[in-house]
């Protein structure tokens, strides 16, 4: 009997006999090269995302000197640490993106509409004005910046852009927590009518800012025709 | 949202009660001499006595009259001595409005600086996590203690001093000179909860002491890198923190003199990035007040007076009351 053959010869009958299995078939992988955006358009996604998660960042740092329920200031020192730590990955990923070294703080608003929306949302600065500081965060842009990164992650390649996907998994997990404590504060804070209506009156007035800006990415137009 | 806002607007809920950040100034600025002590606590009497009203202050000043102060954050902490727990809280609650105001600082520092490097960004950020943990350890251990949040006035003196419009300033304010302060009184409260048997404290406050030293760290690189390449401006931010550190020592409070309440962590400051020569310079600007004799004279003359003025009024009013 001959010996087996443990490493390919140079000719066709010196190929070993190992079976073309590899722990990386088991279960097969049948997803498809495919997906919407490509290496250019992901950057410039991953810059928007990145200038919302620090200037979420910011406006929250700015407003916990001026927010007077301990509980709200307290909550926020963790969710600033996690907008920011969101931020910093956003922007680790950019110069694998083909961005260049330095482009790992280079955030990027969509329009000067998007801009304009983070300064309303940013506005409210005095002591009374926790229901309005909070609507913005917790019921506009925290939900909008899961749904984008949510259809991003459907929507990009699963297996050439799975490290985008990997960190945003990590983010939206962290910001859907944001997001029930937010409203559990706020649900807490608005316990008469007239705080509910002053909730909504600010959700339904920067909702109508973000659709007209067209979002964190400025595609939501576009994103809902591809969804639909 | 303005950039830069003033120590009044920080906002509080509906227990808490401001002290006038006056009475810290003048601790802060007091001469070694009986006369003079006395003389700058009288002035401030109706302002302390208004500050206190209503909260667990109020009782030390029935009993001490307007230099009760003196008896409390110059004195080392000592759980045998006449009105030991309310001290110890009357510390802790201010360690705990402290803790609130470098939250309320280093988030400050985010949005006053949007043009700051981002690891500077990052660096606050964390502070912030830290500071907003710091707060709940303390309201627990008040509260542990048998103490509650808005019992005693908050002086937002920390946060007005610190809080400069200069970012190497902010955190030379900020990160050197509070978070120093918090290393000398946090390793002065670990000693006290070790005499005591305190586990629940020594443990949570050691944790927070760990946290601090990185905060020191964080000023001590960014005042470096700030300042780069420009002597003059580190000259000037040099001088800001001494004179941060000086208003921090509270008249001598907190210095190396052998009487101090708070003596200089010199072994975790070091740790935290501190040289040897600025220790010694601490020890030496901090160490100029009043001393411990000198208080407590200055403090039996204040409560005398304090009692014979009452003694007078109440007096006057039964002479009224009859007439």
């Amino acid at each position: 009997m001959s010996e087996q053959r443990m490493y390919p010869g140079m000719s066709p009958d010196e190929k070993t006999t190992f079976a073309p299995y590899s722990a990386f078939d088991i279960p097969a992988d049948l997803r498809e090269l495919t997906g919407r955006y490509d290496v250019e358009s992901m950057a410039l996604r991953v810059r928007n995302f990145r200038y919302a998660e620090e200037w979420l960042m910011m406006m929250l740092g700015g407003w916990i000197a001026t927010i007077p329920e301990l509980p709200v200031k307290t909550g926020l020192g963790k969710v600033i640490w996690e907008c920011a730590q969101a931020a910093d990955v956003l922007g680790l990923r950019l110069p694998e993106l083909r961005c260049g070294k330095k482009a790992m703080d280079a955030s990027q608003s969509a329009n000067d509409a998007f801009s304009d929306f983070i300064k309303s949302v940013t506005e409210p600065e005095r002591p009374d004005l926790t229901i309005e500081k909070l609507a913005g965060v917790i019921d506009v842009l925290m939900p909008h910046q899961v749904d984008v990164y949510e259809q991003t992650m459907r929507e990009t390649d699963q297996i050439c852009d799975a490290p985008t996907i990997e960190l945003l998994e990590d983010i939206v997990r962290k910001r859907r927590r944001h997001i029930k404590w937010g409203q559990e504060v706020l649900d807490r804070l608005c316990d008469t009518d007239a705080l509910r209506e002053r909730r909504r009156v600010r959700v339904e007035q920067l909702n109508a800012e973000l659709m007209k800006s067209g979002g964190v990415t400025g595609t939501l137009a576009e994103d809902r025709g591809v969804l639909n | 949202m303005k950039r830069f806002i003033q120590h009044e607007e920080l906002a509080r809920d509906s227990r808490f009660v401001r002290q006038d950040n006056a009475q810290s100034t003048v601790l802060a600025a007091m001469p070694d001499d009986v006369d003079t002590v006395v003389s700058m606590f009288e002035q401030f009497s109706e302002m302390i006595e208004e500050s206190v009203r209503g909260t667990s202050a109020e009782p030390l000043f029935e009993a001490y009259g307007p230099g009760f102060a003196l008896t409390i954050l110059n004195e080392p902490l000592d759980p045998d001595a006449p009105q030991g727990l309310t001290r110890l809280l009357l510390r802790m609650h201010g360690i705990f409005v402290g803790e609130m105001q470098a939250l309320e600082g280093a988030a400050r520092s985010l949005f006053d600086f949007p043009d700051a490097p981002w690891e500077f960004k990052m660096n606050m950020a964390r502070q912030c996590w830290d500071e907003a943990r710091h707060v709940q350890i303390f309201e627990k251990l008040l509260i542990h203690l048998g103490g509650h949040v808005g019992m005693f006035p908050e002086s937002t003196f920390l946060f007005e001093c610190a809080c400069s419009e200069d970012p190497a300033m902010r955190v030379a304010g900020v990160n050197r000179g509070l978070e120093g302060l918090a290393c000398d009184v946090f390793r002065d409260m670990i000693k006290y909860a070790e005499k005591t048997g305190d586990e629940k404290m020594r443990q949570a406050v050691d944790y927070v002491l760990a946290d601090e030293l990185t905060h020191v760290r964080f000023g001590s690189e960014w005042v470096r890198e700030f300042t780069k390449g420009d002597p003059e401006y580190h000259k000037r931010t040099q001088d800001y923190r001494r004179t941060v550190d000086k208003q921090f020592s509270f008249g001598g409070a907190r210095s190396d003199r052998p009487d101090a309440a708070i003596p200089i962590a010199w072994d975790d400051r070091l740790e935290a990035g501190f040289t040897e020569e600025e220790l010694k310079e601490l020890a030496e600007l901090s160490g100029g007040g009043p001393s411990r004799e000198t208080l407590r004279e200055a403090a039996d003359i204040l409560r005398d007076r304090y009692f014979a003025k009452r003694d007078a009024k109440a007096a006057a009013r039964t002479e009224g009351a009859q007439s």
